[in-house]
């Protein structure tokens, strides 16, 4: 078999609590292939986010580990670069500034008018080059979250991981920026690793769809394969009868098998 | 009067500068005793403007409000807001926050009795256990059934909710939903819930209301949820009509998004305007189905063009949409299913449309569920016999693409001649056709009468077979026809002239049998029906796989050609929809029928292209498939033939 | 509720009755500066009420205190040996308070960023920096005069040791909530150390680090008064007690309007630099 792009080998992640240990994630294991597309969507708290920093090299695993072309990672690093949710743009930077930054540290021998250029190529390409000069308060938030990808993007990672990229944004806006980000990526293809707890999201954006279950020790419950071509709209999803029948199996696993209502909370 | 009335109500507000803006104008909205109602809208639209008013907590500037016969002027104990921030007091535990509400309110009771309040209310939230807890100290999701409680233990008479479970996580907002939806079914309160949630409305209401955009904002459309009680979410997400509704609200929401970024949502190119005609720039909807070839000709070959048309083809999500999109002259033209041009004497938006030619013959298919292959059904004969034999574990429901399309009239008359009642015997619904396959792999549906690429694809997915295609329910019957709104017929003649004069070529160009490779390959593209021509081709190919093994030859499954040979068709039309009770048949029914049937631009606009001028129509008796007779002399005696029929009461009505 | 108070737009209903929306409206402008205006008014009415009806000891009535500051008022800038205008004393103390607080800042800013990003040094240095920084100003005032023997740089010591306790307490507080996503940037991105230190370390702390700068600024100007006033000279706080021995009351009461007014620029001062430096998210 081809060796997998980035895999996650059985990762656990445990947190030292007063009480003993408190399992967050157990033998998480999935294999990702280059320029692959997938969404890992699970309820809030099932540790969606914990795996994502483990795999940024952000936080460690307790167990098990992150595979990247063959290469175990465990530090963070400009290769899998990381979109935030709520952005973590530098405020007292103009939007530029923002992604020079990222350019001007991960290519520290460059000349800088390619950096520069980089940076405004980056820039023009998620819409804001008239917002250059701009600081992040200026900004609304889509377009924040427009300068947020433009950084990640500028760096050329191997992988991009997105944090639940919309999730700051109002429900318009929301539509408007998946699509966006949809187009960018299907024009260049990075390998993607998105958190997200929208389905119609992850159905929207996703090659496959990593349902994760509720935590403690979440890990995988079961992987959707999302049948749609590409380039892709959601007008046209949803007169693909597949929708459908997708969107239902992913209730059922979220509300009937891992939903069940705790009334004693 | 209805238990809570909304009447003509407006709310100005004045800005510091003095300036006014009017949010709400002439909204009217009635709510019965008991009803769960949701308002939805674009954000802005003044959906909590109208809750607040609901709850005096804002007053009207014109007109009323008046719940239980009494005319709302300011907020009281009667209607209790639980507020999206669930505005609890963080010094009091769980317990004082209700007991402090249940004091103020119910003052007449003695303590004892009040505490009895407080613990049913804490009972039915499940909160006991958290009860001695501060509202510091428990989840965001307990804090919003705290207020909840706290709401409806002060038994108001209505319950209002402001985004109740906006600031939730999925999960936590999916069990309060359902936590909410059983405290709701058991003890009937009357419910107005602002949510912009599209499902967890369609999920707990009983009707939905849609607010058009502000300034001025009133009530657009209202919902009724087709939905049976008790409801579980994932009952409901099962029920054929959940999609259907779903993406009703969602396309309703996304036009009022358009609306509100630029206008409304045209799709009209500028165009230099030929000065014969009055209008050259068109927006024209289609439905994206195998037939729509005439549409997809005209523009591909060049035809509209030709005509000094600069169009746009719209591609709508259902024949719904494309009715609306006609009344709300967002569309000049579209496609329509035949029956639909009789829209303006069908009841509903009722604006009268005009049917000025004849595109396509055919088309559709009946598709049955593989099951009732496994249990040797082979056509509407073996059907019959299932369904007389009982056994069944529920009533067959069956998928329609519309009420007034010739799919449903079709269906009808397929089962009832053979004796099956498609009111009584099987449950009929409507379903977009591109929702039919979904629902019939999850079992929701057990059959569906539509068009390609829809049956073929069930064929092909191996989940059920077709027992008759168009040839069989009435071979060479009408299908779609253009439609434009009358008056715009009447304001663009010449316009009009050219689109169908376009039309006719295209239909001629796609009726070629030498142009059936290209058809197939620009129909399937991407901007039209966007399917695999593997199903796609499937019928316009001329070769029909009916799942029986090996497939058909069919030449004639679709067609594009040939004029109205009989326009006793259309008053077949005018029949069926009366023997189904959808219209009152019309006495003076050549006078109805010629209103919306007009033969005039077909017969120019061929005379223009110098081609065989279709005749002048002749109302003769029409020969059906079974061997009936249709006397344009007698038609009330016609559809009084019928043993399977809707109620004699609309025959005699006008 | 929520969607409603998020407008600027006041329901209808609370137009008052008769008066225009555009009248309410600049009434509340107004108001901000008439307002006061009246408030200085009646104080000083009923000042001089208290002062005709002799309840108010040595102390000279307002319009008593104009005529009596007019030679201070013409002299303003004098700067004779014996005659030294209110101006110059002033700027004898803003001298002082200048050098003590750049010495202030520098040094709070560096062992507040030290104590900020090393923990060693913060658990070794914070609990005696809490004990210290309780200490009033004047207390130093001996410890300095012993160990410095002047006047004029034990003036300016008790200045640096007033200033620097909330320079450096609010540095290590800005510099250790940094927030986490910007070090997450940084890592990801695998920033230098001094890019990290310019470019996000100090940014990210400095709207911490001119609160404290404006909070010592105010301390600074506390405490040079009461601190010439025992070190004697040239300065605000010699001139303002040299008055009280001369019994020149009217003279002190211009001088304390001084000081007032001083100490309000320094905070706005120091404020606008933040602002200006600081940006906003």
């Amino acid at each position: 078999m081809i060796q997998p792009f980035l895999e996650l080998s059985y990762i656990s992640k445990a947190f030292p609590t007063p009480k003993g240990p408190f399992v967050a994630l157990k033998d998480v294991a999935l294999k990702i292939r280059k320029g692959e597309f997938v969404a890992l969507l699970g309820h809030s708290g099932c540790g969606k986010s914990t795996l994502l920093n483990i795999v940024a090299g952000l936080s460690q695993a307790s167990a098990g580990g992150v595979i990247l072309e063959g290469k175990e990672t465990d530090q963070p690093g400009p290769d899998r670069m990381v979109v935030f949710q709520n952005y973590a743009l530098l405020p007292w930077l103009t939007a530029y500034e923002n992604v020079f930054l990222a350019v001007r540290s991960t290519m520290p021998g460059a000349p800088e008018s390619e950096r520069r250029s980089v940076a405004e190529r980056y820039l023009a390409l998620v819409g804001l080059a008239a917002k250059a000069d701009k600081r992040p308060g200026e900004i609304s938030g889509g377009q924040k979250q427009r300068v947020s990808i433009a950084r990640a993007l500028a760096t050329r990672p191997k992988v991009l991981l997105l944090d639940e990229p919309f999730g700051a944004l109002d429900a318009l806006t929301r539509e408007e920026m998946q699509e966006e980000v949809l187009k960018i990526w299907e024009a260049d293809r990075t390998t993607v690793l998105m958190v997200t707890h929208e389905i119609d999201e992850a159905i929207l954006m996703a090659d496959r769809i990593v349902m994760m279950t509720n935590g403690p020790a979440a890990t995988i419950g079961e992987v959707f394969e999302v049948p749609f071509a590409r380039p892709r709209s959601r007008a046209e999803i949803l007169e693909d009868p597949a929708y459908y029948t997708l969107r239902n199996r992913i209730l059922a696993f979220l509300y009937d098998r891992f939903g069940e209502p705790v009334l004693a909370d | 009067m209805a238990f809570l009335e909304v009447q003509n109500a407006g709310k100005t507000f004045t800005a510091r500068d003095g300036s006014l803006y009017e949010a709400l104008k002439n909204v009217n909205l009635q709510i019965q005793q008991g009803e769960f109602v949701s308002i939805i809208g674009h954000s802005g639209c003044g959906k909590s403007t109208l809750l607040n008013l609901i709850a005096g907590l804002g007053l009207v500037t014109a007109g009323r409000v008046v719940v239980d016969g009494v005319a709302v002027s300011g907020p009281g104990p009667d209607r209790m807001v639980a507020f999206q921030n669930h505005s609890l007091l963080p010094w009091l535990t769980v317990r004082q926050n209700i007991a402090l509400a249940v004091k103020a309110v119910h003052k007449q009771l003695d303590e004892t009795a009040r505490g009895r309040i407080v613990e049913e209310h804490l009972e039915m939230v499940n909160l006991r256990a958290a009860a001695d807890k501060k509202p510091g100290q428990i989840s965001g999701g307990m804090r919003q059934r705290v207020g909840i409680a706290r709401a409806l233990a002060t038994r108001p008479k209505v319950l209002l909710l402001d985004e109740p479970f906006g600031a939730l996580d999925a999960l936590t907002r999916g069990r309060l939903q359902e936590q909410l939806l059983k405290i709701w079914e058991a003890h009937r309160l009357t419910v107005v819930m602002v949510t912009h949630d599209v499902e967890e409305a369609l999920l707990l209401s009983d009707r939905i209301v849609m607010m058009s955009n502000g300034p001025a904002a009133n009530v657009a459309e209202v919902m009724s949820v087709e939905l049976p009680r008790p409801r579980t979410r994932m009952e409901v997400i099962n029920n054929p009509h959940y999609y259907r509704q779903r993406n009703e609200l969602l396309y309703f929401l996304n036009k009022a998004k358009k609306a509100a970024q630029g206008g409304p949502a045209k799709a009209r190119p500028a165009a230099t305007e030929r000065c014969d005609l009055e209008r050259t720039a068109l927006a024209v909807g289609f439905v994206p189905l195998s037939d729509c070839a005439p549409l997809v000709i005209a523009q591909e070959k060049g035809f509209f063009a030709r005509h000094g048309l600069q169009v746009t083809l719209s591609r709508e999500p259902s024949w719904k949409a494309i009715l609306e999109g006609l009344v709300e002259e967002r569309l000049d033209a579209a496609q329509i299913v035949a029956p639909m041009a009789f829209a303006g004497m069908l009841g509903g938006a009722g604006v009268p449309l005009v049917a000025s030619l004849d595109l396509t013959r055919n088309g559709n298919a009946v598709t049955l569920h593989r099951r009732y292959w496994d249990q040797g059904v082979r056509d509407r004969e073996g059907f019959a016999r299932l369904i007389k034999a009982g056994g069944e574990e529920r009533r067959p429901v069956l998928g329609v693409v519309h009420r007034s399309s010739m799919h449903n009239l079709l269906l009808r008359d397929w089962l009832a001649g053979v004796g099956i009642d498609p009111e009584r015997d099987v449950d009929l619904v409507v379903i977009p056709p591109p929702q039919m396959v979904a629902n019939l792999q999850a079992g929701n549906i057990d059959g569906y009468c539509t068009g390609e690429p829809w049956n073929a694809r069930a064929v092909h997915e191996g989940l059920g077979f077709v027992p008759a295609t168009s040839l069989d329910l009435w071979s060479g019957h009408l299908e779609k026809v253009l439609g434009v709104r009358e008056a715009w017929a009447a304001a663009h003649p010449k316009t009009h002239l050219a689109l169908v004069g376009a039309l006719i070529e295209a239909c001629r160009y796609a009726a070629d049998p030498a142009h059936r490779e290209e058809v197939i390959r620009l129909v399937c593209a991407k901007q039209y029906v966007n399917a695999d021509p593997a199903y796609a081709a499937m019928g316009l190919s001329g070769t029909y796989d009916r799942g029986f093994g090996a497939p058909e030859r069919l030449e004639d499954f679709n067609r594009f050609d040939g004029w109205s040979a009989n326009p006793t068709e259309r008053l077949w039309i005018l029949t069926q929809l009366a023997r189904w009770g959808m219209v009152a048949f019309p006495t003076r029914w050549r006078t109805a029928v010629e209103r919306v049937w007009r033969d005039e631009p077909a017969r120019e606009a061929c005379a223009q292209l110098g081609l065989a001028v279709p005749p002048e129509p002749v109302y003769r008796p029409l020969t059906l498939p079974g061997g009936d007779i249709l006397d344009p002399d007698d038609p009330t005696g016609f559809i009084e033939r019928f043993a399977i029929r809707q109620s004699d009461r609309t025959l005699n009505a006008v | 509720m929520t969607t409603t108070n998020k407008t600027v737009i006041a329901p209808a209903r609370d137009e008052a009755a008769g008066s225009t929306p555009q009248l309410k409206a600049l009434l509340e402008r107004s108001g901000t500066v008439v307002l006061p205006l009246v408030a200085v008014a009646v104080f000083l009415g009923l000042w001089q009420a208290l002062s005709a009806a002799g309840l108010t000891g040595t102390l000279p009535g307002p319009l008593q205190v104009v005529q009596d500051v007019q030679p201070l008022i013409v002299g303003f800038f004098n700067n004779s040996e014996n005659d030294v205008g209110v101006a110059w004393q002033l700027a004898a103390s803003l001298q002082r308070v200048a050098i003590g607080y750049s010495l202030a800042a520098v040094v709070g800013v560096a062992v507040g960023i030290l104590m900020g990003s090393m923990r060693p040094f913060q658990l070794a240095l914070d609990p005696i920096f809490q004990v210290l920084r309780t200490i009033p100003p004047l207390a130093w005032l001996p410890i300095a005069l012993a160990a410095l023997s002047q006047a004029n740089p034990s003036a300016i010591f008790v200045i640096f040791i007033t200033a620097v306790w909330p320079i450096i307490i609010n540095t290590a507080v800005g510099v250790r909530s940094t927030p986490q996503d910007y070090r997450n940037v940084a890592s990801v991105l695998k920033l230098s150390k001094p890019t990290y230190f310019f470019e996000i370390l100090l940014p990210s702390a400095a709207s911490y680090i001119f609160t404290g700068l404006r909070i010592a600024v105010g301390l600074a100007w506390l405490a040079i008064v009461a601190a010439e006033m025992l070190t004697g000279g040239v300065g605000i706080g010699f001139f303002i007690w040299d008055s009280y021995n001369s019994s020149r009351m009217a003279d002190i009461i211009l001088a304390v309007l001084c000081v007032g007014v001083v100490g309000f620029v320094l905070d706005r001062t120091i404020y606008y630099a933040g602002r200006l430096l600081v940006a906003s998210e």
